[in-house]
């Protein structure tokens, strides 16, 4: 019986197709807009997430005049005897100004103890790693393709430094790792102190690993004791910055979206505020015909529900094909940032079904109870008094 | 449209999102298998990156490693935002100096 309802349900929709399309097109459009929103800022944080168990457990950086500055040797020396402190890695690295690209790029200084980057491991795409005191340099994928770059051709990068070296292009890195490496550049940490013009024994900032990750906190209260000033910045606390950066753009995106979700609000009232003549009458001829109350209640219901089912299933549809088939146009700069080097790489859903269900209950169950209240006025008045007036 | 049909596509629409979701559930999971082949490579390089920060602003700002260098600021890459930093501040650096520095080198 219920499912000739539902079918009753979907022809007397059918009748009213432009009404049905308008509320169903604007629905759609809405869900579509905040799920892309979700997905595209979920996506963004397991991003960020998914290098963070590799970072040191603790960095450490100079402030002066409340602004990072450069960190000594010195510095670095007095943090080696706290207990649980397992090394601590001075590290170099900075920004240089392209006028070219007229943006950054990151110019990070390898350590000579570090891992190798090579096609096995699968970080390049080509070419080799970077030999110390050879000036070499390894390139982001986009990087190299806006200098028009190949293996083997030399770069000298703007610097107030005579004493810098021209580099020498040897790898880049594959494009899947865009997000991290559109705007690095990878030295010898000496050519990478030399273009920064970093004075030998200082370093950007300190790199702490801990033998119990668990001491953190009590480690930062030492490092702080020991160095006063200094700005302590623990591994656990980054994961609540990028949950935060990356949530204050989603709420401004929403914000901004504010005019399409208060269009939503009006097709919703519209629901709320009542039902039209036409299907006033109707509901008339089939509660004259021997309706009950209940199944009048029923075909409305049904009418709401296949409105919203549908018009959730193609926003979320929408939503995901716009951020992750699509690449996000017109969205993805307005959530991730305005870059000169445009990371290319693909996002990838960190979406899982309880978020997807959540969206899709949270946009059917209002706009289908929002219809009860009107068909249950309608459906309980006199059929006769309805049809004369 | 006839009552058989009518009855199928209405309960089609109705189990749609149901559908859409475990569909984009799939399609979510097996990029996720797919982008999992990365994971030693992001690990390896993240190594010698020094933060896991992604380059979404780098070349627009000044500030490219946003939780080493500005963890509390608000907006602070968003439309038309202040921003105390030289290459996204409301005064803009000297481009032109620093391009004709790098000329006469």
């Amino acid at each position: 019986m219920k499912t000739s309802i539902l079918a009753f349900a979907l022809r007397a929709l059918a009748r009213r197709k432009a009404r049905a399309f308008a509320l169903g097109g604007g629905l759609a459009f809405a869900v579509a807009l905040v799920a892309a929103v979700v997905f595209l800022t979920e996506s963004l944080r397991a991003e960020a997430e998914r290098a963070h168990a590799a970072h040191p457990d603790i960095v450490v950086q100079r402030l002066v005049g409340g602004r990072p500055t450069t960190i000594s040797s010195a510095d670095a020396a007095k943090l080696t005897d706290i207990p649980s402190v397992r090394s601590v890695t001075p590290r170099v690295w900075g920004y240089v100004f392209l006028p070219s690209l007229q943006g950054n790029v990151t110019i990070v200084g390898t350590s000579k103890n570090a891992p190798p980057l090579s096609l096995a491991n699968g970080v390049l795409a080509e070419g080799r790693d970077v030999t110390p005191g050879a000036h070499e340099m390894i390139a982001g994928a986009e990087l190299a393709r806006f200098l028009g770059m190949r293996p083997g051709d030399e770069l000298g990068l703007p610097t107030t430094n005579p004493d810098a070296h021209a580099l020498k292009l040897v790898g880049t890195f594959r494009s899947s790792l865009d997000l991290y490496t559109a705007d690095v550049l990878i030295c010898d940490e000496e050519d990478a102190r030399a273009l920064l013009v970093l004075p030998p024994g200082d370093a950007t900032d300190l790199a702490l690993t801990l033998s119990n990750a668990a001491e953190a906190r009590v480690v930062a209260r030492t490092i702080t004791e020991k160095l006063p000033g200094a700005r302590v910045i623990e591994r656990d606390l980054l994961a609540r910055v990028y949950h935060l950066a990356y949530g204050r753009r989603a709420g401004f995106v929403l914000g901004a979206s504010i005019p399409a979700i208060l269009a939503l609000l009006v097709l919703a009232w519209d629901r709320a505020s009542g039902i039209g003549p036409d299907e006033r009458k109707e509901i008339a001829v089939l509660k004259a015909v021997g309706w009950s109350t209940s199944d009048v209640l029923w075909a409305k219901l049904f009418e709401s529900l296949l409105v919203g089912a549908s018009a959730t299933a193609l926003g979320l549809l929408l939503g995901y094909a716009w951020i992750f088939w699509l690449g996000a146009p017109g969205l993805r700069p307005a959530l991730v940032g305005w870059s000169v080097l445009y990371p290319r790489a693909a996002l990838t859903p960190a979406v899982d079904v309880a978020q997807l269900l959540g969206i899709s209950l949270a946009v059917m169950g209002p706009f289908a109870l929002l219809s009860i209240v009107p068909a249950w006025r309608a459906a309980t008045t006199d059929p006769l008094d309805t049809m004369r007036t | 449209m006839k009552h058989a049909r009518a009855r199928q596509v209405a309960l089609a629409l109705v189990v749609s999102p149901a559908l859409v979701v475990a569909g984009l559930a799939y399609d979510a999971h097996a990029r996720r298998a797919a982008k999992n082949g990365d994971a030693a490579a992001i690990d390896a390089l993240a190594r010698r990156l020094p933060t896991s920060d992604l380059a979404l602003s780098g070349g627009a700002r000044w500030l490219r490693a946003i939780s080493l260098e500005e963890p509390g600021a608000a907006f602070a890459d968003g439309p038309a935002s202040p921003d105390p930093d030289p290459a996204g501040a409301a005064m803009a650096p000297p481009v032109e100096l620093w391009s004709a520095s790098t000329r006469q080198r």
